[in-house]
Order: C-alpha cells, then structure tokens, then sequence
C-alpha cells in the first residue's frame, strides 16, 4: 500500500527492496540446497528446518512477486510522468511564445499610442496657433510694403532708410514726443532734446505708421508686478503731470479718438 | 534719447498706480512699449543703451524680460519691424548685452541686418536678369 502510494519518490527503496528479496532468495536457496545436501549424507539434525526455509522462501518469493508487480507499476507510472513532462514543456513553450507576441504587440501598440499622442498634441498646439490666412497675408503686405523687412528696389549706400526705427522715426515718435513738447506748450525739458525738437519738420508729425496707433486703440499691455524697482514715486508726480497733459492735448495719436 | 527710456519706466509705473485713467493709461502704455521694443531693432541705440549703462541695471534687465510679451501672435500682429523680436531675444543673454558696449559689434550687426534686409531685393534683380539674359538668348535664337 505504502508502495503503492509511494510512486516515484520510493523508487530506490523499491529497487533496493527488490533487491535485498533477490538476496534473501538467493540466501534461502542456498540454505535449502545446503540442508538437502547435508540431508543426503546425514539425517536431518532438525526436521522442521528444511520447511521452515522453504516456507521463508515461499514467503520471500511472494513478497518478490509483489515488488515486481508494484515494480511494474511504478515503471508504468514512470513512463506517464515522463509524457506529461513532455507535454508540460510544450505547453511552456507555448505559453513563452505567445508572452514574446504579447509583448512584442504591447511594445508595437505603446509606440503606436505614444506616436498619436504626439500627433494630437501637435495637431492641439497647430490649432491653438490658428491664424487666419487672410491676416497673415495683410501683415506681410503691411511689413514688405513699408520696406520694414525688405529694401526698396531703388536702395542705394547713401540712402537714409534702414530696416529699424532711425533716430529721426524715434523721436518723432510717442516717445519722442513725451520729451519734445514744443508742439504741445508743455514745460520744456532737456535744451538737447528741445533743440533736436526744433530741428523737426511738422510734416514729421507724430503719427508714423509704424506705431499702427489707429490698430491699437483695443489693445492693452499685459499687466506687469509694479516691480522693476524704479525711481521713487516723486520722480514720477512730475512726469505723470506731463504725460497727463500729452494724452489729452495730443491730437496726434488716435487713442482718444474712438 | 535717455530720456525716452527713464519716461517710458516711470510713465508705465505711474500708470500701474492711477486709478483714475486706467485705460487710457494702459492704451498709451501700450504704445510706448510698443514703439520702445521696435527701437530695440535699432543696433545703434542698442549700442548707446550699453555705453551708458543701462544693460547692467536689474530692473532695466527685467524689464526686457517682461517685453517677451510682444511674441505672442496677438501682440506681434502690431509690430512693423518684426526684426526687433530676435534682437529682444539675444538681449535676454548676458553675454550680448556685454558685447553691445562695443561700437565695432554694434556696427557689424547694422551691416548684417542691411545686407539681410537687400536679400529679396538681390534676389529679385537676380532673377530679372536671368530672364532678361534668357529673353536676349530667345531672340537672337528667332533671328
């Protein structure tokens, strides 16, 4: 039963158990063909010994029986396991194939999302950036026909024109003008800068294209932490007199004008 | 031209305090930075901003920073001298705010951006000449 039950793991014992059988038969069949012949030449000195070999022989020949049998069983058992080993490795061949196509297929589909996900952020980010044709079209006509990116044809060494503001746009300009008050009546400033002031035609009027003031009207500067540590607020008492003055005397900028 | 500069800082601050006139405050606002950030297109008053100093001041420095507004497409659609962005760009670098002290830098960036404003223009006659070149070949081949 114990064999039985055994299996695999009780192999050895079962073969050293054949084994030590085989001895004992091999022992008792010695014994007994001793005794015989020890039997022919003298009387028995025990009578009952030659039965009780032959009965331990009957015995052990039994039990070998048996073990051969479970023996046999076991060798069947055996073979079993061995085909279910095999076919255990099969399906663990499988499974590992099938784990490398998973995860070949994972690999392939992160790519594939990972890629569309760039492509929906760029395609987002081009929306955002949308702008109208029509627009794009009048700002480059507004910056090549004023010669502010592209030379004019007729452009020769001597020719006071530049791609940036000059000196003379810069000071006819609104910034300029916040330091060239002669127009307006306002205190002069600097006698440098009322002089350069002077020497400005009123043809160059404030009112250059370049400051697309009539554009601007709607459009305000972000709003800005007061903080680039400036002048003390009593430096600016006298300029926001000034700049108050400018904005409601300027006819020039149109910024009033709405 | 200093002048303009100090005005502009301390005409935008005073802006920031008054109540009063707040929009008109923020539409002149508007305008000077407006004009001020494409004067910086100018390698000339860039060179005359670092010689009297005004590049090593902080507030004046930040002051820059804070002008990137104008890249945005809403504010940049104003400008006529779109050139003034790379300029304000390259003064965010401190090495080239030292390097505008020097007039010859000043210069060689005038004269770059000359001969890169002729550029189309170049183009253009080169392109006229080749046609008229190909035309002269034209008719003296019909002949």
């Amino acid at each position: 039963m114990a064999a039985a039950t055994g299996g695999g793991g009780e192999r050895s014992s079962t073969r050293d158990r054949l084994l030590a059988a085989l001895e004992d038969l091999e022992l008792l069949a010695r014994e007994l063909i001793e005794i015989l012949a020890i039997s022919r030449n003298q009387k028995l000195p025990q009578p009952g010994e030659e039965s009780q070999i032959l009965e331990l022989l009957i015995q052990r020949d039994g039990e070998f029986q048996e073990l051969m049998k479970l023996a046999v069983d076991q060798g069947k058992i055996h073979h079993e396991m061995q085909l279910l080993e095999k076919v255990v490795e099969k399906r663990d061949n499988d499974i590992q194939q099938l784990q490398k196509q998973l995860k070949e297929a994972e690999h392939i589909l992160a790519t594939a999302v990972y890629q569309a996900k760039e492509k929906l952020k760029s395609i987002e980010k081009a929306r955002k950036g949308a702008i109208s044709s029509e627009e794009i079209i009048k700002y480059a006509h507004r910056i090549s026909a004023s010669n502010a990116v592209c030379a004019p044809l007729t452009w020769v060494p001597g020719d006071p024109r530049r791609p940036y503001p000059t000196d003379l746009e810069m000071r006819s300009g609104l910034l300029g003008q916040m330091n060239n008050p002669s127009t307006n009546g306002v205190n002069g400033h600097l006698p440098g800068d009322a002089l350069a002031a002077g020497r400005l035609p009123d043809v160059l009027a404030p009112q250059y294209p370049w400051q697309s003031s009539d554009m601007s009207m709607n459009m305000l500067p972000p709003n800005h932490s007061n903080d680039f540590m400036l002048e003390p607020p009593g430096h600016n008492k006298e300029n926001e007199d000034d700049v108050e003055v400018m904005s409601t005397d300027s006819s020039s900028s149109s910024s009033d004008s709405d | 031209m200093r002048k303009l500069l100090s005005n502009l800082l301390c005409g935008s601050n005073s802006y920031c305090f008054s109540r009063v006139s707040d929009d008109t405050g923020n539409r002149l606002r508007f305008q000077l930075e407006l004009e001020f950030v494409q004067c910086l297109a100018n390698p000339n008053y860039l060179n005359f901003l670092a010689q009297r100093g005004y590049f090593k001041d902080k507030p004046f420095v930040n002051y820059l920073k804070y002008l990137l507004y104008w890249k945005e497409p809403e504010y940049a659609k104003y400008l006529k001298y779109p050139q003034c962005l790379h300029m304000l760009e390259l003064l965010q670098y401190e090495h080239f705010r030292k390097e505008l002290v020097n007039a010859q830098c000043a210069k060689f960036i005038d004269e770059q951006q000359i001969l890169h404003w002729q550029h189309y223009s170049r183009k253009r006659m080169r392109l006229q000449q080749a046609l008229a070149e190909q035309q002269q070949q034209n008719n003296t081949s019909v002949k």
